[in-house]
């Protein structure tokens, strides 16, 4: 796991860390996942899903990406176990691949109701990449 | 408490402009001493940085339930001019108009023996936590309907009591909903959450009345000790949340073509009777009357519960009020100069509540002498108060109190320190049942994170921007 939950009193705040951008975003869409359903198994996937975003900087880029997941897990009631991601310039696209929510597996979480800017965080670093952002509870 | 800030009195301190760079205003908050000492720098930070939007009038203002949030601070309020204003999502939050309403029931605790049967009913009847699917079936066409007409198109379609309607701030429906700028997202998110809770800090309390502070407006708002009520705290749920993520993308350019200058990127905003402005309080109108709805369908699904189990009238559980929590409106206040009379501003209050006072024609005949019924949650084991609303309010607040006890503790450290069996165990003891759907949400939510309910509303009640009117004590709990 390369995210871990910072200290923030009323909603969850992430720092993510990652070599590449496309296991950047895909780390920070399982951090999403974790908080919207507790740990869980990664069984094989059973549906799949087109993702894409856009921004004009790297911030709009992951929060614009973010927010598509978090409403393919409210609309399509969907719990991601892989990814397969490509970021290119101004956008990220790809499949997320996933199964249903089930209650008796998904639900040790909290809901998400947006990705929020405040306090964002985007570094180039030695290592890859490091994100820090606020889940707004 | 930052040397920079002033102690103005026992309730009262200020944030002086200089504290960050462009505040065109002061910052004013209300804290007791006591809770001060635990007030978070961030909050500070935001409070001030609201300070610097265009059009901010008279100061940023931040209630003794302040704490960090993003953009405003929880706890924060700010009123714009008309003309020289901006309107920003950053100052309403993620969940337009989540909220808080309480019915009183003809009940008294004896009624009741199993507390713990009847919680266990309450979780089963009205859907809660992730991924939780409504009862309630809506058209496209429904949905339009309750966009525009709010709580009063719910008791339409059979989900309440026509006299609930007139009980809701702005009589449960906005003016201003503009449907084309809801979009088709949110109205996907929209219709399977119409009727369901939420998680996070959204609960069904029942309590008991256990204190009467003003027997009079007690009388008036038509409570009375030893009264089961049932309280209900929960938003716009997925449709509001997505309506906000939409329209920070449009005002993020809005903010650039409007040479605004920000101090935090969740400041987005755009002037008030600008396109972008205005689409945006469109939309958010109309999630403000999707949550008036929502909370509408989950009254009644706990009013049918408790005829079935208790065999007592669907009429005799009234609402007794319903308040936003989150949410930007039009309204009239006097100016600085009272000489200048009234005028039209744009109050967005984040994490805050209308706390209107004595003659106010927005309230309810029946209320209009007495202020607006205010009702402040308590959390999980702590109390919740009725209050009501003052003229020093209209005077320093815009009318507007606080709206909870707010956290002072994170869930990650909640969590760490905490368990769910623990805190349900403690709180049984207590007299308290409390049911989630998982044991860290107890964890997360326990009443060690908050700040003491009655110590935050005896700010506000000292203050004099509200007055308490009634206590009342937990007795059962849903968590979302």
């Amino acid at each position: 796991m390369t995210f871990e939950e910072l200290e923030h009193t009323a909603d969850v705040r992430m720092r993510i860390t990652a070599p590449t951008l496309p296991e950047l975003f895909a780390e920070s869409g399982f951090a999403l996942a974790e908080t919207l359903y507790g740990e869980y198994q990664r069984d094989a996937a059973t549906v799949s899903f087109l993702i894409e975003a856009e921004g004009k900087d790297a911030e709009e880029k992951i929060v614009d990406f973010l927010s598509e997941l978090l409403f393919l897990t409210e609309t399509e009631y969907l719990v991601p176990v892989s990814f397969d991601l490509a970021a290119d310039g101004n956008a990220v696209c790809g499949t997320v691949s996933g199964v249903l929510f089930d209650r008796t597996k998904h639900a040790g979480g909290i809901g998400v109701k947006g990705i929020s800017y405040s306090g964002i965080s985007f570094t180039k670093t030695a290592a890859g990449y490091e994100l820090i952002i606020i889940f707004d509870i | 408490m930052n040397d920079q800030i002033r102690n103005i009195s026992d309730t009262e301190w200020e944030i002086p402009q200089g504290f960050v760079s462009g505040m065109r205003v002061p910052g004013t908050f209300f804290l007791s001493h006591r809770l001060a000492e635990g007030l978070e720098e961030g909050a500070l930070t935001q409070l001030a940085n609201v300070a610097t939007l265009p059009g901010i009038l008279r100061c940023s203002l931040g209630m003794p339930d302040i704490h960090w949030g993003y953009g405003f601070p929880i706890g924060g309020v700010a009123a714009f001019d008309e003309d020289e204003g901006v309107i920003s999502p950053g100052g309403v939050g993620f969940d337009i108009n989540c909220g808080v309403r309480m019915i009183t029931t003809a009940l008294t605790a004896a009624d009741i023996p199993d507390m713990k049967g009847l919680i266990e009913d309450l979780f089963a009847t009205v859907p809660t936590g992730v991924g939780s699917k409504s009862p309630v079936r809506l058209s496209q066409h429904d949905l339009s309907n309750m966009l525009t007409d709010g709580a009063a198109n719910a008791v339409e379609l059979g989900y309440g009591m026509e006299g609930d309607v007139r009980r809701c701030e702005e009589r449960g429906a906005m003016p201003g909903a503009e449907l084309e700028f809801v979009s088709k997202k949110s109205r996907v998110r929209g219709i399977p959450q119409c009727g369901t809770l939420g998680s996070g800090n959204h609960f069904l309390e029942v309590q008991a009345i256990d204190e009467i502070a003003d027997p009079a407006t007690a009388k008036t708002f038509g409570v009375a000790e030893g009264q089961i009520c049932v309280m209900i705290h929960c938003g716009s749920r997925g449709l509001g949340h997505q309506v906000c993520t939409d329209h920070l993308k449009v005002l993020e350019e809005a903010v650039k073509k409007y040479n605004i200058d920000l101090p935090d990127r969740q400041l987005a905003c755009a002037p008030l009777h600008s396109p972008e402005g205005e689409a945006y309080f469109g939309a958010m109108a109309a999630s403000a009357n999707y949550a008036w709805a929502n909370r509408q369908i989950i009254t009644h699904l706990v009013r049918e519960l408790l005829v079935k189990k208790f065999g007592i009238a669907y009429e005799e559980m009234p609402l007794v009020y319903d308040v936003a929590h989150n949410v930007a409106k039009w309204e009239e206040h006097e100016a600085a100069d009272a000489a200048a009379g009234r005028s039209r501003v744009c109050v967005h209050r984040k994490g805050a509540t209308r706390a209107f006072g004595p003659g106010r024609s927005e309230i309810v005949q029946e209320f209009r002498d007495a202020g607006q019924p205010v009702i402040i949650p308590g959390s999980m084991g702590t109390s919740s108060y009725l209050l009501a609303g003052t003229t020093t309010a209209m005077k320093r607040t815009f009318g507007s109190t606080c709206h909870g006890a707010g956290r002072v503790q994170s869930r990650s450290s909640a969590k760490r320190s905490l368990t769910g069996a623990a805190v349900a165990s403690d709180l049984a003891k207590r007299g308290i049942i409390v049911r989630a759907p998982n044991a860290a949400a107890i964890a997360e939510e326990a009443p060690d994170v908050y700040k003491p309910s009655s110590e935050v509303v005896q700010v506000v009640h000292d203050a004099g921007i509200s007055r308490i009117v009634a206590r009342l004590r937990p007795l059962g709990v849903i968590k979302g």
